[in-house]
């Protein structure tokens, strides 16, 4: 019986690319990928793979869809209910950005696609508002999941579907492994990252930043650490090595960051040849 | 991978060159249980040749750290490599392993 191969895509913005450089050495290797899960950043490269997209034709897509003007226009009625609650009630649908111009180049990179199209099974995961829990997405409408995947606190606003309010999949687990592991995946290859620290706390919004990364960084390593010890094969990390800093929005260094992502997994390429080749599960 | 055991007055030094992973993680633990059941619980793993560490190996090493402790000894880890390290930080286990920059430092480190 062959081993179920998962790829699990964690948070990490423009980092997640490094997926495309991974998904470059499998290809070429002719490993099969059986599930692919995808949170966060990593959500919009899950889709890309599960869909069948082209390297070339997801680093093209990203540097359409991801760009600094995403977060240049305000979402003032936000910021009136945050300033101002007394005049304007604060609403829990709380974001500092407009975020019309995701959403519509959500739907034009996915508007045609459901999960149904996939022809991997893809997985994305949210995490629901107001129970705290993770959600996982496998069917219905993309650019649903994925809008409900990136909901970065503070930044996007929480978003809804059928009825319940959705954040940031990196809240619950900012690297789903536990997904593969309960879809049936004996072999599990992570590609996650670390949220960065801030090197100056100059804003309010650089304060609450850098508590978020704290605490997403602390819930990796528990999480990460839990499905290690429980899981009954293996978890393989890639873990890139970038020399250079990469901020949310360096989409002029993809190509940089799908190099480092092929180089970190050919150097695990003996071990994961070795492993599929062992047929005992 | 390669294991080879040196001993240091009561501490044994267990060297691994290689993979500590899924087809190598039983041989690393019958080494290390080797010495337990020996008697020697001071063990230090020297990483200096270990250019990796999956999940499984990770579970050999929890299972050889909690075997020592129990028998009032340690499993402390010795020039570990910057990956193999990133794993450890990345999985928590380097808040549960004691680490060392070399060999000369994890043997020192136990009570003569």
């Amino acid at each position: 019986m062959s081993r179920r191969v998962a790829l699990v895509i964690g948070a990490g913005s423009v980092k997640c690319a490094a997926a495309l450089g991974l998904l470059k050495v499998l290809e070429r290797e002719g490993i099969g990928i059986d599930m692919v899960v995808g949170c966060s950043g990593g959500s919009l490269y899950a889709t890309f793979i599960g869909l069948g997209v082209d390297v070339a034709s997801a680093e093209e897509m990203t540097r359409r869809l991801w760009t600094r003007e995403l977060t240049k226009r305000r979402h003032y009625p936000s910021l009136l209910r945050a300033m101002l609650p007394q005049l304007f009630p604060f609403q829990e649908s709380f974001g500092l950005v407009d975020d019309r111009l995701i959403l519509q180049r959500l739907e034009t990179a996915f508007g045609k696609h459901n999960f149904e199209d996939a022809r991997i099974p893809l997985y994305l995961t949210a995490t629901d508002f107001h129970t705290g829990e993770q959600k996982v997405f496998s069917s219905g409408r993309l650019v649903d999941a994925i809008r409900a995947s990136i909901a970065i606190p503070y930044v996007f606003r929480p978003w809804k579907v059928d009825g319940h309010l959705y954040v940031d999949g990196f809240l619950t687990d900012p690297m789903p492994v536990g997904v593969a592991i309960k879809n049936g995946a004996d072999v599990i290859v992570t590609l996650g990252f670390e949220s960065p620290y801030q090197h100056r706390t100059t804003s309010v919004l650089r304060f609450a930043f850098q508590l978020s990364s704290i605490m997403s960084n602390n819930l990796l390593r528990a999480n990460y650490a839990f499905h290690n010890l429980a899981h009954h094969t293996e978890i393989l990390p890639i873990i890139p090595q970038f020399r250079e800093s990469i901020h949310l929005f360096d989409t002029d260094k993809i190509p940089y960051v799908i190099e480092e992502g092929e180089r970190a997994a050919e150097q695990q390429l003996p071990y994961l040849r070795r492993l599929l080749a062992t047929t005992e599960i | 991978m390669e294991v080879r055991v040196e001993k240091r007055g009561s501490v044994a030094i267990v060297s691994i060159d290689g993979s500590v992973d899924g087809t190598s993680a039983p041989d690393l633990v019958s080494s290390l249980r080797q010495q337990v059941t020996a008697g020697t619980v001071q063990l230090v793993a020297d990483f200096a040749g270990t250019d990796y560490t999956s999940s499984a190996g990770l579970r050999a090493l929890l299972e050889m750290v909690k075997e020592t402790r129990q028998h009032g000894g340690d499993l402390r880890l010795a020039s570990v490599r910057r990956e193999v390290l990133r794993v450890l930080e990345l999985s928590g286990f380097t808040s549960i392993l004691q680490v060392y920059p070399d060999v000369d430092s994890a043997v020192a480190s136990f009570p003569a």
